[in-house]
């Protein structure tokens, strides 16, 4: 580990997965709704396409409809004021384990650029897939599991099937 | 009593007061079961490292659990929660392209954010990625709209679907999510990794 | 004997197991549907709120009111010989059908709910109100009163008020637009004092919670 004092270790993954599912509940308990993060993506590029191309985002029923759903002011969604504490979340607890760190995590056997144009690459699959699949792990898979969705309990299984499936291909980046 | 907003126990704008503090206990939660590493989370695509499947079905049942509890207890009326709804071809064909993206990218959309906020530049670029891809679905939009709206379904709960009630469709899912963990930390003996 | 080793792995499957199990025996929860306590309840009927008068009725089908929803509760039989315009069948014994909750449980029109007299009417009306669904009111009187002002209106005594005088022209006008049996045509300025008629509230966020990722 590169930084000197030893980074605390992680939480057990059981302890941490009931407390995630406690999450869960508490984002249904209060707003009746499930958590997501790809829904922040969509409302930052919805609020910055109207900003520089109006008329583009007008002509676009994909634009169009979604701001019209957030009044006009896409940003002012629950789910971008739930990522702003995601990552305060995020980085208040790599303070108190140490965990902060200017770094690209990469397996030993590839080089960083390798990583990063693969990181690249599989960010703008899963913005496109997230997209369509109205939903990421978090936001379809987890929190319409949460809800017994159908469409949830799908989600789930394509996502992981398929990362399933393409891990072998893929084994050079990770192992 | 809940959900609190739509029974207007509290207002909209302090929905998304708690929305941050939600936010900050889930980032917190990822962060702190390991969720913010990539190599932590492509782990269990190969087994060395099944920290994702552990925490996400428990998250998951967890969740399942508590909302059934809830509502038993009458604290929150779930035919007002939002149930995902289920267009069968995006879901799936979206879902297929989220396990691709997963495998290469090593994050998902949440627990990027994660990693960014603990200084991991892999991550920060991920989540360029991220936008990317959702600017080129919102530029694509009317060439994918036949796709995006097949086959709608409604909000089925998947208990609906198969006619059974909503707690023996979560004794199904404890009893697989057992099965899986027993093999999870199997699969980890079997292929073990120290240094990651 | 052998110690089990309480991993977190077997403490965390021993208690969902057991946590699913429970949940999986005891039936669901069916007593939140139920919005409004008998006492709320109570308090509406005898405040006497859920009434609208006959005349008021009559003014919005003539004209044309696009937020009134008349409900017919008798069996179909009964619906099928007569109705007021425009109404819908929902016979009192499938109120609470499935396929009838998106018309008795919203917020964008006035529901009047009618009968032959008004207690069929009215049980519907308390069904529908102890659910917490709004916008939903009775026929004063149901259709026997009906016929006996708006269709058949007994001419007030010339000693009687100008608002009796003005109500009876109105019923005579309305009479003739809704196809009763008055004859002399009235001026149809409908000077109506019968009280108006509540705007269908919004059902605000009720139903609509956004959520998902997307």
């Amino acid at each position: 580990m590169e930084t000197q004092k030893k980074p605390k270790k992680y939480m057990n993954p059981y302890l941490a997965g009931v407390l995630l599912g406690l999450v869960v509940v508490a984002a249904n308990f209060v707003s009746g709704r499930g958590l997501g993060a790809s829904g922040a993506v969509k409302s930052a590029i919805v609020a910055g396409v109207e900003t520089i191309a109006p008329k583009h985002a007008d002509a676009s029923p994909f634009y169009h409809k979604y701001s019209e759903a957030h009044q006009g002011k896409p940003l002012n969604n629950w789910l971008v004021y739930q990522m702003l504490g995601v990552v305060v979340g995020g980085f208040f607890s790599g303070v108190i384990s140490r965990r902060l760190t200017w770094k690209v995590e990469h397996n030993p056997g590839i080089k960083s650029k390798t990583r990063l144009i693969f990181a690249l690459a599989g960010g703008i699959l899963f913005g496109l897939g997230s997209q369509l699949g109205r939903g990421c792990t978090s936001g379809s898979a987890l929190s319409g599991m949460a809800v017994l969705s159908l469409g949830g309990f799908l989600s789930m299984a394509a996502i992981f099937g398929t990362a399933f499936m393409l891990a072998y291909f893929f084994r050079k980046l990770w192992i | 009593m809940g959900p609190l907003v739509v029974n207007e126990v509290i207002s909209e704008n302090t929905n998304l007061l708690l929305a941050f503090f939600i936010g900050i206990a889930f980032g917190f939660v990822l962060e702190q079961g390991g969720f913010s590493s990539s190599r932590k989370l492509a782990g269990v695509f190969y087994g060395y490292d099944t920290v994702v499947l552990k925490v996400f079905f428990t998250g998951a049942i967890t969740a399942m659990l508590g909302l059934l509890f809830f509502s038993l207890f009458g604290w929150v009326d779930l035919s007002l929660v939002y149930v995902n709804e289920t267009f069968l071809w995006s879901t799936l064909v979206g879902g297929v392209i989220m396990g691709a993206g997963f495998i290469m990218g090593g994050y998902c959309p949440g627990t990027s954010f994660c990693g960014a906020a603990i200084g991991k530049i892999d991550a920060y670029i991920f989540i360029i990625g991220l936008f990317i891809g959702v600017f080129i679905f919102g530029e694509a939009y009317n060439l994918l709209e036949p796709l995006y709206m097949a086959e709608f379904w409604g909000s089925p709960r998947i208990s609906e679907y198969f006619g059974i009630s909503e707690g023996v469709t979560v004794l199904v899912v404890i009893l697989a999510a057992v099965a899986m963990f027993w093999g999870a930390e199997w699969a980890e003996k079997l292929f073990p990794r120290d240094e990651y | 004997m052998k110690n089990i080793n309480l991993t977190p792995r077997i403490f965390l499957s021993a208690v969902i197991l057991s946590l699913g199990l429970i949940i999986a025996a005891v039936p669901k929860n069916t007593t939140t549907p139920f919005k409004l306590t008998a006492q709320q309840i109570l308090e509406e009927l005898k405040s006497g709120t859920q009434y609208l008068e006959a005349d008021a009725i009559a003014k919005m089908i003539i004209e044309k009111d696009p937020v009134l929803r008349l409900i017919d509760v008798r069996p179909q039989s009964e619906f099928e010989k007569f109705s007021l315009p425009g109404a819908i069948n929902i016979p009192l014994d499938n109120l609470l059908a499935p396929e009838f909750q998106e018309v008795l449980n919203q917020g964008l029109m006035t529901n009047v709910l009618y009968a032959n007299g008004s207690t069929r009417a009215n049980e519907a009306w308390m069904l529908v109100r102890q659910l917490g669904y709004e916008n939903n009111y009775v026929l004063q009187g149901g259709l026997n009163h009906w016929f006996e002002t708006v269709m058949n209106p007994a001419a007030p005594a010339a000693t009687q008020s100008d608002d009796e005088i003005a109500k009876y022209d109105f019923r005579r006008g309305a009479s003739q637009a809704l196809g009763g049996g008055a004859l002399v045509s009235a001026a149809g300025n409908s000077t109506d004092k019968s009280g108006g008629v509540p705007k269908p509230k919004p059902q605000g966020k009720k139903k609509g919670v956004k959520g998902g990722c997307s």
